[in-house]
């Protein structure tokens, strides 16, 4: 890991098309911007954890158990 | 062609059905080449079956005319969006992903998992919550 000491509206570059600047410091909390290529995905690191774990819970779901679920939502639809 | 699923069997489908997913699925990034497939005891859930990898597969639900993901982020464009589902065997622990979904183009077939800035949009929403919004 390398690890920088940056100061407000300094950057740091990383390769040719993504600079990372510090917008501001406040309170504990550090406001960043990012310019980034498109294809280049930039999100906070908790809620990428939070969607691979959640697609690998969905990868489990087996037919049975969707079936049964859609079994469920038809018959609310239909008390409805 | 031909493709056979752990869950579904030997699949018969056309080249043009093919999803492409140039950066994969989050957690799956490996997995580029997807089908939806319906199947009518699952409905109104679909499936996104990896062309990948024979044991992969994702149980998800249409959101494409769920306004606050479609007008919102997609007002003017021609996409099919689905939320992953997790499906539990107890109905009541099932949830589907609204903060995250799966954007396909319907013009070149080209899929991605895309990452909402909406802190409204839940990652386990609770599908018994969202249950209205599938009876509409």
């Amino acid at each position: 890991m390398l690890i920088l000491s940056r100061k407000l509206e300094e950057e740091i570059k990383i390769g040719d098309s993504i600079s990372i600047k510090i917008l501001a410091i406040q309170d504990g909390q550090v406001k960043i911007g990012i310019v980034a290529p498109k294809e280049t995905k930039v999100f906070r690191g908790e809620i990428y954890d939070q969607i691979q774990k959640e697609n690998i819970e969905a990868a489990k779901g087996t037919k049975g158990d969707v079936a049964h679920a859609a079994e469920l939502l038809k018959q609310k639809k239909n008390k409805k | 062609m031909k493709w056979k699923n752990i869950q579904f069997g030997e699949l018969e489908f056309e080249e043009k059905h093919v999803l492409n997913f140039p950066y994969g699925l989050i957690g799956f990034e490996e997995n580029r080449k997807f089908l939806v497939v319906n199947d009518e005891e699952s409905e109104p859930f679909r499936w996104l079956v990896s062309l990948d990898d024979p044991e992969l597969s994702f149980p998800m639900i249409d959101v494409s005319t769920y306004s606050e993901i479609s007008n919102k982020y997609f007002p003017k464009e021609n996409v099919t969006l689905f939320a992953v589902a997790s499906i539990k065997e107890h109905f009541d622990e099932s949830t589907v992903n609204m903060r995250s979904p799966i954007v396909i183009d319907n013009a070149d077939r080209k899929g991605k998992q895309i990452v909402l800035d909406d802190d409204v949009l839940m990652v386990r929403t609770p599908l018994t919550s969202f249950t209205p919004v599938l009876m509409e």
